[in-house]
Formats: C-alpha cells, structure tokens, sequence
C-alpha cells in the first residue's frame, strides 16, 4: 500500500486549514494523479483480458475500489467524523450522507434480490450477502470498535483513505489492525463457542417480506435522519464559489450526492462481484502471516462458513478484495492531490500510540463481528440483516463511551 | 387453422429435430445450448460449486441446484431422497421426455455428480452435460443472465432408486480382498494415492488412514480434460484409461475422497465411453475411516493426529 506514495514528501508549507481557493491544484500534483488514474485504468483493462469471467470480475473490484476511494475522500465519507460533527458541532451533512447511503443501497439490494430470489421465504439467505449471527458477541466486537474508532480519529475505511492523504496517524492504525486481526483469530475459538455458535443469523426480509422490509428500512433511516437534523446547528451558509470545477475537485461534496453514489456503487458491487468490505483482505494477509507463523489455531471453529467479510488463508497474491482496497488507496490519493487535501506529515508519538492501539481494537472487532463499518454496517443494512443495525447500535455506544471517558481523563481533546 | 397447427407441427418437429441432435451424445456443445435456450423440451441446470455464481449471471432460464442441500440428504450421509429430487425438478418445469442438460463451474465437477444422482433415479437417458461448463460458456462470450426462472409443474417421475451404478463399501472390500470380478479406479491426485498426502491442502473432510484401496489404478479425473475444460476426445479417452489397465472388458468401481470428483470420471468412463461403472460416493473419506479394512500405504506415512 506504501507503493502509491509519491516518492518524495512536500515540504510542510501549505498546512492551512484549505489550499488557497484561487488554485485548484497544481500542474505537478494534476499530473501525478493523472499519472495514478491512468495506472488503474491501464491496470483495470489487462485484469479484463484474461479470458472467463474471473479477469472481468477483478477489473470490476479494482475500478469499484478506485470510485469508492474518490467518492470518501471527496464526500469525507467518515463514519466517526461523521458522527463527531454531528454530536459535537451539530453539522448533520456527514450523517446525511450515511443515512443517504443506507437508503440508496438498501434499494438496489432490494431490486437484485428480486431477481436473484424472488421469494425471501423459502428458508434460504440471498447468496453472499453480509448476514452474520446476531449475538453478544457481535455487540461486544462492535462497541470495541467504536473505542477503537474513537481512540486512532477513524474507522478501518477511513483510514484507508487517509492513507492516500498522507496521514500520519493511519499507516499505524492499519498495522494496528493486523496485529488485531491475529489477536481477533486466537480467541476466536472460546467466543465462538461460548457466544456465536447458537446464534441465528436473522435475514428481516425472511420475516417481513420484501415490501414490508424495505418500507420499514427507509422509514427507520428517515427517523434517523429527522433526529439528526433537530439536533443540527442552523447551518452557516457556505460562500457559493464560482465555477463546478471548483465544486467537484476542491468542495466537499454535499451529502446527498455522496450518500448516493455510495449506495450506487454498494449495489453494483454486490451484483457483479461481492457486498463492500475492506477488511477481507487486511484479515486475510493477518490470517495467512499468523497461520505461517505458527501462531493460530489448527482450525478456527465455523469462521469460513459464516457470511461477512470472510477470511482465508492467502493463494493468491491479490483477491479481489485486495484490487478493491487498492484502488480505493490509489484513487483516494489522486482525489486528496487535486483537491489539495494531500498532506503528508511526520507522525508524532501520540499519534502513533492512538494508531495502533486503536487499530488493534478494530481489528479485533472486525474479525470477531466479520467486518467493520463497511462490511456489517454498511453492507449488512443494505442486505436486510439484522447484524448490521446491532454494529450501528454498539459502534454508535463505543464512540460515545470513549469520548465521553476522552473528555474526562483530558479536558482538551486532541485532534484526531 | 390448419395452417397454424401445421406451422406449430412444424416449429415443433424443429424443436424436436434439435434434440434429437442431441440424443446420441451424452455432451452437448455450448453452441448447441445457445442454440436450444428456447426450446420447451430442454431445461437447463446449474450445479456449481461456490454459492453465488450462479445469481450473478447463468444460462439464461437455468434453474440452479444448490449441491449442499439439494443433491444430498442435508442430515444422513446419503444422496436426496426420490421425494425431495421429484419435487425439485417438477418444479422447475421438467416433464417425462424433457432433456436435463447440467453445467457448473469447476469443470463441472458437481454437474457431473448431479448426473450420476439422476443416474441412480432412472433419468440417465436424458441427462446432458454441457461440454466445458461455465468456463467454455464464460470463454466464448455467450450471454448470461441473472433473472430466476419460473416454471409450471412438469410430469417428470423418478424410479426408485436403483443400485446398479452405485457402489458400496462392501462391494469395494470385495476386490480389495481378490475379486477379480471387476476393477477399482482412484481419480484422485497421484499423491494422495501414494499416501505422502491425506488429503489436499484446506480439504476439511479427512480420514485417519492415507493411501489407497490395494488393487487400484490411479487417473487422476483432470486427464480426461483439455485446457479450455472440454472433454478430450473419445479415442484419446479410450487410450488413457485403456494404459491403466481400464478397458470396459470388466465393470468399474470409481471413487475419490468424498465421492464427486469421480462422478465426472464416472460420467466419461460411463456415458462417453459406454462401459459399466459405479460410482463409489463413500469414496476414502469412508473407506479410509473403516475398521480392518486392507490399505496400500506407498508412502508409509504415519497418522499423527495432525
């Protein structure tokens, strides 16, 4: 992942809270992203000649990472910072576009699983989709999460796009979450026996129907969303600037656009190749590497037969999952040059610290929930299972527990 | 009138003619399926390994069998019950003189364990393999679909369930312990027969004993395939199996861990090359579990628990 870094580091200079507005970027910076989309363009087009379907369908997962990398950085698609402006300066845009999201792909799943089983009730669960076993240990993973989320300033997919932003805080965080992974993967064997092997993994729309389920879906959202906005601040009008340009690569983008396309390319993803997740990959290379090392346990009870961000032991170089985490750090790079968000900065301790150890929590809990933010969350609300409202619940819990317990030990919060 | 039912008499003689195209093979080419999607007297089926191949685009109008749970009986180590198989294919449309064409992915490893199932219940006349599987349909860009079928109930019945082309454990102790009667084929890789390996890497099925029933010749079932997935030809086939002593003078027995890869060695030695074969679904996985049964251990390995 280290490998999309431009060679050399700019100098610190322009650390302002925006690059100057007159400016959109400059011709260096324009010509390397240029360079990196390219790069995955070219790349997208050779996985595509290999013959079959299997060429296309790595094609696919590396252009859906590349979109879905520009549409977080260019929307801050973030879950904690999302939550964090809501609950602290009463800005509900990145809410919004969560629960924009969660509408939009609860839709186009609705729309496939029409197709793909048109009856909900006849005891089977839509094939691949994130539905994973509801149970303690579901919510225990999730609110570890959220501390962990709390602790290092981002969720797992965030950090994946901060990588591409040059955070100095985020590269620790993902090492964090592979030695959480191995840590998810020892005790795997007493929580699933103890908490998850009796637990059913509940499909709503094999209890409500379709109809029901997907009006009943957008009607929590919309309460959702209606909670957030009476608890938004008037919002200061924002300086209309001229020029779409300027709107498009500099502006964030507004939260129903990227509530939209995130829900857009959720459901596109799913049809062609699998639900978002970017802890497949991560959990795999952990998995692989502990496993080599000796460090894991012969089997790990159930794991590769449950549904979420599966797991397994590495054949090949990449999966799919690996071409879309790395379109998603390439293409979220290129959109952090142009729209000056590109930031390179040494790290300091308490950065590193609050980087591994809060990427440790969330690797822990993404493999002991099979997923994160994206995978369960995301990918669980928009399949109808009830796996993902849990995650929200509990993730939701673990970031106000933390910051409320952060607030007490030190008055001032440091910057995530 | 008339002229209409003589142009119905005639598209059907059409549709009749294609799968009597057909009849005298057990594999039909991928052309040949593209050629037939309408036809109302071919129904196809997806029998693939991985879940969620078949929703993000099949044949258009397959009906899928989920292997797992359609093809065995989900409880008890067996093949699905007559019951369970009659109301799947009814339900998808299948009537009495309706031709059954299986695929999947895997070099149709499982739509040929599909066809050896429909064997044991009387329906072999009219099982089809698609030649190449998904891979040859995938490779020449023929179109795929992701909408599921719907069908009126079809008039199809099974026999019951006949033993002729399964083989059980004491038929295999049998030659194991001399027979000459008939001749025991292991399909699996040429380590695992030797016995250096259990079983292939990641395979969660195992047996406590490596190697292989004493008697047994080894082709590994991939022999019988070209690169691109299709069925080498007859002749070739004759040759291959004729070099490891296989020739049809004396009935088969094949088997490999858990019993499907050698339905699709069963599918060639039987349909392609038309001698007697059984297909052995305990396969080692019960074999090599047994009490007091003889093995060939080659290698020697040592059961260590591990």
């Amino acid at each position: 992942m280290s490998g999309v870094r431009p060679p050399k580091r700019r100098a610190p200079a322009p650390v302002g809270p925006l690059m100057s507005a007159s400016s959109i970027t400059s011709p260096a910076r324009a010509g390397i992203a240029l360079l990196v989309f390219g790069g995955l363009a070219v790349a997208a087009y050779g996985l595509g000649q290999t013959p079959g379907a299997i060429g296309q369908r790595q094609s696919f997962a590396l252009l859906a990472g590349a979109a879905f990398g520009i549409v977080l950085q260019r929307g801050r698609f973030c879950f904690l910072c999302n939550l964090r402006d809501l609950l602290r300066d009463g800005d509900a845009r990145g809410v919004l576009a969560i629960l924009v999201a969660l509408a939009a792909g609860t839709i186009g799943y609705a729309a496939v699983f029409g197709a793909w089983l048109p009856n909900p009730f006849g005891g089977r669960l839509p094939p691949t989709a994130h539905v994973g076993p509801v149970g303690p240990a579901l919510a225990l993973a999730a609110f570890v999460f959220g501390v962990g989320m709390a602790a290092s300033g981002s969720c797992l997919s965030a950090h994946l796009y901060r990588l591409g932003e040059g955070s100095p805080t985020s590269p620790f965080a993902v090492l964090g979450a592979v030695a959480g992974f191995v840590l998810g993967f020892l005790t795997w064997n007493p929580i699933y026996l103890a908490l998850t092997v009796e637990t059913p993994s509940v499909w709503l729309p094999a209890h409500l129907g379709y109809p029901v389920w997907l009006v009943a879906t957008l009607a929590v959202l919309g309460a959702l969303a209606w909670l957030a906005q009476t608890r938004a601040k008037p919002a200061t009008p924002s300086v209309p600037h001229p020029g779409v340009a300027h709107a498009v690569f500099v502006e964030r983008w507004p939260p129903a656009i990227a509530g939209l396309l995130v829900g857009a390319i959720a459901t596109l993803s799913y049809l062609r190749v699998a639900p978002l997740g970017v802890t497949a990959e991560i959990g795999s290379a952990a998995r692989t590497a502990a496993s080599a090392a000796g460090w894991l346990p012969d089997t790990l009870f159930g794991l590769d037969g449950l549904r979420g961000c599966a797991t397994v032991v590495k054949e090949t170089l990449l999966s799919e999952n690996g071409l879309f985490v790395l379109g998603l750090v390439a293409a979220s790079f290129a959109a952090a040059l142009v729209s000056g968000r590109f930031r390179p900065a040494a790290p300091t301790g308490g950065q590193i610290v609050r980087g591994l150890v809060g990427g440790a929590l969330m690797g822990w809990g993404a493999m002991t929930a099979l997923g994160c933010t994206v995978g369960v969350l995301l990918s669980g609300i928009h399949a109808g299972a009830l796996s993902g409202w849990i995650f929200l619940m509990f993730v939701v819990l673990g970031v106000v527990a933390a910051d409320a317990l952060g607030r007490r030990l030190r008055p001032i919060q440091a910057p995530g | 009138m008339k002229v209409i039912s003589g142009v119905l008499g005639f598209g059907f003689a059409l549709a009749l003619g294609g799968v009597a195209a057909a009849e005298g093979s057990a594999v039909v080419t991928a052309d040949w399926v593209a050629d037939n999607l309408k036809n109302p007297k071919v129904k196809v089926f997806e029998v693939s390994v991985d879940p969620g191949v078949y929703e993000r685009g099949h044949v258009p109008g397959a009906v899928n069998i989920r292997w797992h749970s359609e093809l065995v009986d989900p409880v008890k180590r067996d093949i699905a019950s007559r019951e369970s198989l009659q109301k799947l294919l009814s339900a998808a449309g299948v009537d009495k003189d309706t031709t059954i064409v299986l695929y999947g992915d895997n070099n149709n490893w499982f739509a040929a364990w599909g066809a050896w199932v429909l064997e044991t219940y009387g329906l072999g006349d009219r099982v089809k393999l698609l030649d190449g599987g998904r891979k040859v349909w995938e490779a020449k860009g023929l179109p795929l679909d992701t909408a599921t079928p719907e069908a009126g109930n079809g008039s199809v019945e099974l026999t019951p369930l006949k033993a002729a082309v399964r083989a059980r454990l004491g038929d295999v102790l049998k030659v194991a312990e001399g027979d000459k009667g008939s001749v025991l084929l292991d399909i699996r890789s040429p380590d695992e027969f030797s016995g250096k390996i259990f079983a292939p890497e990641g395979s969660k099925e195992l047996t406590i004993r490596a190697g292989h029933v004493p008697g047994a010749k080894n082709v590994p079932w991939s022999k019988a395939v070209n690169a691109d997935g299709t069925l080498k030809p007859k002749e070739e086939l004759k040759k291959l199996y004729a070099e490891a002593g296989v020739d049809g003078s004396k009935p088969v027995i094949v088997y490999c861990r858990i019993g499907e890869r050698s339905s699709h060695t069963w599918f060639v030695l039987s349909k392609v090359l038309g001698y007697d074969v059984k297909n052995y679904d305990g396969s080692w996985t019960e074999y090599g579990n047994s009490v007091g049964v003889p093995v060939a251990n080659l290698s020697g390995t040592v059961w260590q628990g591990k």
